[in-house]
């Protein structure tokens, strides 16, 4: 008899299957290092496997798409702290460097944030709404908000962002 | 229609809301720049599951606690290099724009576009058929926006995105800019080949804004199957199409591009 974990595994095998490659690009996309992209798409399986009984996993593309992006834009404000090199775009850079009140707390509890379905973080709307070109009302229904409030906490981020240039 | 990779992705995963799913799967079977996309990224899904495979990762399952997944992910990592789906794209175009470049067309290539009639070298070209219909309507305050008219023996029609011709038809490209602004034309057909229309060689001309252009020769069909596809590309800023660069001239933000796709029937 198979136990519980092997089927769970089972049931998982085919959503990385399916959504694999996706997060892959991404990563790649916003990182532009394939070793750090394939090591991203990993660790954002592993912490949806570890929290997947807690999550809806009929179509999960958005939670995906939103780790993915939200682990690769900690990834380089971390490099950027370390003063290590950057590939990625100024627009990125910014985005991912600006401060938020969240940001200590969406450091250590990203997932956690966004299993409780707490606010989404104004960077990765951002980056949806900025860097893929997703309309506000797009954003909006990615990360389960109304218009008006993606339009708010970009406007917030915009003005920090501006602060960043100006420093 | 340029799709947004973030979109594009949800098409090949099946999450996205079955009318745009269908809108998609349409797209997909009319407009070779786009099956295209979806073709070599089906193809990128198979290199990266087979250097990534599930195994990889189930190693790792449930071993620890998501803080540390990170750590085990990265120790576990196999590094690779893929072929990445733009350089693919780019080998699609490199082998289309050669195809491009070394066509007859490319004597009228240089045409500018002003003058109402041309003589044009080549078979696939005749003289400009269409009167000039509307050539004064002004349409400040709209988007630039492309025409697709077919000349027939009870006089000229205009088409429709994914209407039907057949190989011998005349076609006649119209433009007009609501601002001053640079554009280029171009088209690609079922087998491949890409055919500017108008542009300085392969730079974009400057184009006044204001009223409806006909391009100063008519274009016939050739034996192509399937398609021909029409690109009408602006951008405020000068721009040139340089050998790799037809795709990602087409996905650059400060360009605009409008899409005309013409069904070649029976093929």
């Amino acid at each position: 008899m198979k136990s519980l974990e092997t089927l769970k595994k089972a049931g998982f095998a085919k959503i990385y299957e399916k959504y694999a490659p996706m997060v892959y690009r991404r990563c790649l996309q916003l990182l532009r290092d394939d070793a750090e992209a394939s090591d991203l798409m990993q660790d954002v399986f592993l912490r949806i496997y570890s929290a997947s009984e807690r999550l809806d996993m009929e179509s999960p593309s958005s939670l995906l798409w939103n780790t993915a992006t939200r682990l690769c834009l900690n990834r380089i404000r971390d490099k950027r702290r370390r003063g290590l090199d950057v590939d990625s775009s100024s627009l990125l850079l910014s985005i991912a460097c600006a401060e938020d009140e969240h940001d200590d707390y969406e450091t250590k509890n990203v997932l956690a944030k966004l299993f409780l379905k707490e606010p989404e973080s104004s960077r990765t709307m951002a980056v949806l709404h900025f860097v893929d070109g997703m309309t506000l009302e797009e954003t909006a229904r990615e990360v389960g908000l109304s218009v008006s409030g993606v339009r708010k906490r970009l406007r917030g981020l915009q003005a920090k962002v501006k602060t960043l240039e100006v420093q | 229609m340029m799709i947004p990779d973030w979109k594009l992705e949800r098409f090949l995963t099946g999450d996205l809301p079955e009318e745009e799913m269908n809108k998609l799967r349409e797209l997909e079977a009319n407009d070779a720049v786009f099956a295209n996309r979806v073709k070599m990224l089906r193809e990128d899904n198979k290199a990266i599951l087979s250097k990534l495979p599930f195994e990889t990762l189930a190693a790792n399952l449930g071993t620890g606690a998501a803080g540390n997944a990170a750590k085990i992910a990265a120790k576990n990592a196999v590094r690779f290099t893929l072929v990445k789906f733009a350089a693919a794209a780019m080998f699609v175009f490199a082998i289309a724009l050669v195809a491009f470049f070394a066509q007859r067309e490319t004597s009228v290539m240089n045409e500018r576009v002003g003058g109402d009639v041309a003589t044009v070298n080549g078979s696939q070209n005749t003289q400009v058929a269409l009167a000039e219909t509307q050539s004064d309507t002004r349409i400040k305050g709209l988007d630039a926006r492309m025409e697709v008219w077919k000349k027939t023996p009870a006089g000229i029609v205009q088409l429709n995105d994914l209407d039907s011709v057949g190989e011998g038809d005349e076609i006649q490209l119209r433009y007009a800019v609501p601002e001053k602004c640079f554009g280029l034309l171009f088209s690609m057909d079922g087998n491949g080949a890409l055919t500017l229309h108008m542009g300085d060689g392969v730079k974009a001309i400057e184009l006044a804004p204001g009223k409806m252009n006909s391009l100063p020769f008519a274009y016939k069909l050739d034996d192509a199957p399937y398609f021909e596809k029409f690109f009408f590309v602006t951008s405020p800023k000068e721009f040139a199409v340089e050998e790799n660069d037809v795709d990602k001239l087409l996905k650059r933000s400060d360009v605009k591009v409008i899409g005309f796709t013409l069904k070649k029937a029976g093929k």
